[in-house]
């Protein structure tokens, strides 16, 4: 099935895409879609039963990795739809079953969870008939397994369009935590100045290592951030939009607790926070902009991520590690561990 | 609670490689982590009258009957189909104005085999077809014999000994389904392999006894090895520890510690391994297999499930088999030198031509000739 691998992937982003432009999660919309596109016709052309029986095996799977993260919530949808589309027009009896993996499990139901949440009940309402359905089988990994290590070299990248984008500034930098820090500066500047004997109203530059307009500053980059990022993705997109991803625009399952759970799951909306500093704006201490402290601070920011995010590079250095000496290795590992082998005297 | 989910956190499987193969993980606690996600039903192979369904469904969901009623009608299966009702299309043709890629490229795929009028499926894509389907949702007789619901089956591929180059593209295996309560003997004893039907002497002054002395009977011996553990077959006394020799090299050597455990004692539901990671089957003191795990999944009301026919057969690599050198038709069973009555040296016959040729009517020899049985590689076709 190798060689109509990348077809079959150009094939389904093509309709998600569709899909994506539509900016509904209705199941109608898909349809609309689906049809004009004859994607049922995919299984078409005699196809002898275990070539058939292959073929379906690769278009689920393909489908299947489109329902979990990083992808939108609306591509999500998209690929739960097409699931269900590809299962019942399969040529197959019985049918191939859709591999769902024990890892992602959870994370399907958690998608059933914010589609009920959010009314969107004719995503949930598919997914559910397909468990029903028993189009499941519930394995420990989507694909099986052949230690195929040439398999590799096929570059599965990920479709930038469909990505959910970094939410993790945002996240962090919340209206709470900035409220937090600015007191927290606030109380700082109290006690440097109660310390420093007096004499003028200026606390001793020499001690100033952290800008006075920390809060400010981390606010409007984060923001700066945001906005990058929607000129970055969205350049068709109509402002405003865009953030709610899954957002429907329709109908009768429309309610506004949707729109309020959409917001609550997905802190995407970085809109708050925008909001949020200006009511705060009076708790900031005067500038003070001086230059060496502006170097300090930044250079120690540098340090301290590179020591957060060491454990990382050593977890890679211990997989490295591993010994593969058992039968066989992998063929991109052989230079990382030429010096291993050596050892063992093979 | 919080704690009980991390540990069973690492019976969850995970990529080691991407796309390749899974960390390690206990086969027994990956089912019960399954079956702790999932409700009965979704896992049964009972299938239920569609009422029912929908007031599940609607129940799970949260909606009333009216609105699921209407989700029925919006999401129905009838209405993905791309073509109106009374004409419906030619599912064995590529449609002529077809947009898909996939679809322009089988085109293009079909057009030119067509060229090459080699239309007809062979015998072999045939064979594998049919020991595929065979027992494709297979009840069994007596319901004793069902599969449990929840049971675990495992997919595992058993490779060939790497005796020629051309099996290192190829990969010739066969694939048997086992299930979670099986033992590893059961695995053992279902891997057919020339090696074990070899008969070892000359048996020219009597043919008819040879058959007898297979190895299987005679060196009983085997192990598997997953996991940094031996599991060695001990079930007859004349079996001997084969893995005991390794141990015992890697003890001096800058290696792990290995395990020794017994085959005929360790379930699949007792398992560590990794899914799609090469291990290894050794039998006949030198006759090794890699074994690879290529699925672990649960059983589904479309699978076999009649646990008679397990271990199942689900795939068989067809090798050539060499004929008879006088008929041509069957497969060759004895080699024969210094055979003077053979145009070649050595020379195969089968069992109908060599007695023919080589003995009278009441069985005695002719002439001098040596004749050892022979098993055919593709004997198992
Ligand atoms: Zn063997
Ligand atoms: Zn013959």
């Amino acid at each position: 099935m190798e060689y109509c691998k990348d077809h079959i992937k150009a094939d389904c982003e093509q309709l998600l895409s569709r899909f994506q432009q539509m900016e509904s999660v209705r199941f109608e919309m898909f349809l609309a879609i689906w049809k004009e596109m004859k994607f049922e016709s995919i299984f078409f052309g005699k196809m002898e039963s275990k070539l058939s029986r292959l073929f379906s095996r690769e278009v689920l799977a393909t489908a299947y990795a489109y329902l979990l993260p990083p992808y939108t919530f609306q591509i999500r949808v998209g690929a739960i739809y097409l699931l269900y589309g590809l299962y019942q027009c399969q040529l197959c009896t019985p049918r191939e079953k859709i591999r769902v993996a024990l890892k992602d499990w959870e994370v399907i139901m958690k998608f059933q969870q914010e589609a009920v949440n959010a009314h969107h009940f004719d995503v949930a309402y598919i997914l559910r008939k397909l468990i029903s359905q028993k189009a499941f089988y519930f394995t420990a990994m989507p694909t099986s397994l052949v230690f195929n290590v040439k398999r590799t070299n096929i570059s599965r990248t990920l479709c930038e369009e469909f990505l959910e984008r970094a939410s993790r500034p945002q996240e962090v930098v919340s209206m709470d935590m900035l409220e937090e820090l600015a007191n927290i500066h606030q109380h700082y500047e109290q006690v440097k100045a109660s310390s420093s004997e007096s004499t003028s109203s200026q606390p001793d530059p020499s001690i100033s290592l952290i800008h006075k307009d920390l809060v400010p500053r981390l606010h409007s980059t984060v923001l700066d951030f945001y906005k990058w990022q929607r000129n970055q993705g969205s350049g068709n997109q109509e402002e405003g939009q865009y953030e709610d991803g899954g957002e429907g625009t329709s109908n009768k399952h429309e309610s506004s607790q949707r729109a309020k759970l959409l917001a609550s799951i997905k802190s995407k909306s970085y809109a708050q926070v925008v909001e949020a500093p200006k009511a705060r704006r009076h708790r900031q201490v005067e500038r003070d902009e001086s230059g060496p402290a502006q170097e300090t601070s930044h250079h120690k920011r540098v340090k301290s991520l590179k020591q957060r995010t060491s454990h990382l590079t050593q977890d890679l250095v211990k997989e490295e590690a591993t010994r593969m000496w058992c039968l066989s290795q992998l063929e991109a590992e052989d230079t990382t561990k030429e010096k291993k082998k050596q050892t063992f005297k093979w | 609670m919080k704690k009980m989910a991390a540990s069973s956190n690492s019976n969850i499987p995970v990529f080691e490689y991407k796309d390749i193969n899974t960390k390690a993980f206990h086969v027994g606690s990956f089912r019960t982590a399954w079956l702790e996600k999932l409700k009965p039903d979704d896992y049964s192979y009972e299938d239920k009258d569609e009422e029912t369904q929908d007031a599940e469904i609607a129940n799970e969901i949260g909606v009333t009957r009216e609105t699921l009623e209407e989700l029925k009608s919006i999401c129905s299966i009838d209405s993905l189909r791309c073509h109106s009702e009374d004409e419906p299309p030619d599912t064995k043709l590529v449609p002529p104005d077809a947009t898909l890629q996939t679809l322009i490229q089988r085109k293009r795929k079909q057009e030119y085999k067509g060229t090459l009028r080699i239309d007809k499926i062979s015998r072999i894509d045939h064979y594998q077809n049919e020991l595929e389907s065979l027992a494709i949702g297979k009840k069994p007789a007596d319901p004793d014999d069902l599969v449990p619901e929840g049971e675990l089956i495992l997919s595992i591929n058993i490779l060939y000994p790497a005796l020629f180059d051309s099996f290192k593209s190829v990969r010739p295996h066969m694939t048997l389904q086992m299930l979670g309560s099986h033992k590893l003997v059961d695995l053992r004893d279902a891997i057919c392999c020339i090696s074990d039907l070899q008969v070892f002497g000359e048996f020219s002054n009597t043919p008819d006894i040879a058959p007898d002395f297979i190895s299987k009977d005679h060196f009983k011996s085997a192990f598997f090895y997953f996991e940094g553990v031996f599991y060695n077959d001990m079930r007859y006394p004349e079996c001997r520890d084969l893995s005991e020799t390794t141990v015992e090299w890697a003890k001096t050597r800058d290696f792990p510690q290995f395990q020794k455990a017994k085959m005929e004692d360790t379930y699949f539901y007792d398992l560590k391994v990794k899914v799609g990671y090469p291990y290894l089957f050794c039998h006949q003191g030198d006759c090794e297999h890699v074994v690879i795990i290529t699925d672990i999944r649960l059983a589904h009301k479309d699978d076999c499930l009649d646990w008679k026919l397990y271990p199942l057969l689900t795939h068989k690599h067809r090798v050539l088999t060499r004929k008879c050198a006088v008929c041509h038709v069957y497969i060759g069973r004895w080699l024969t030198t210094n055979d003077p009555f053979a145009p070649v040296d050595p020379c195969l016959f089968c069992g109908r031509c060599f007695q023919m040729l080589h003995y009278d009517t009441n069985g005695n020899k002719l002439g001098q000739f040596l004749a050892y049985p022979y098993v055919d590689p593709g004997a198992f076709n």
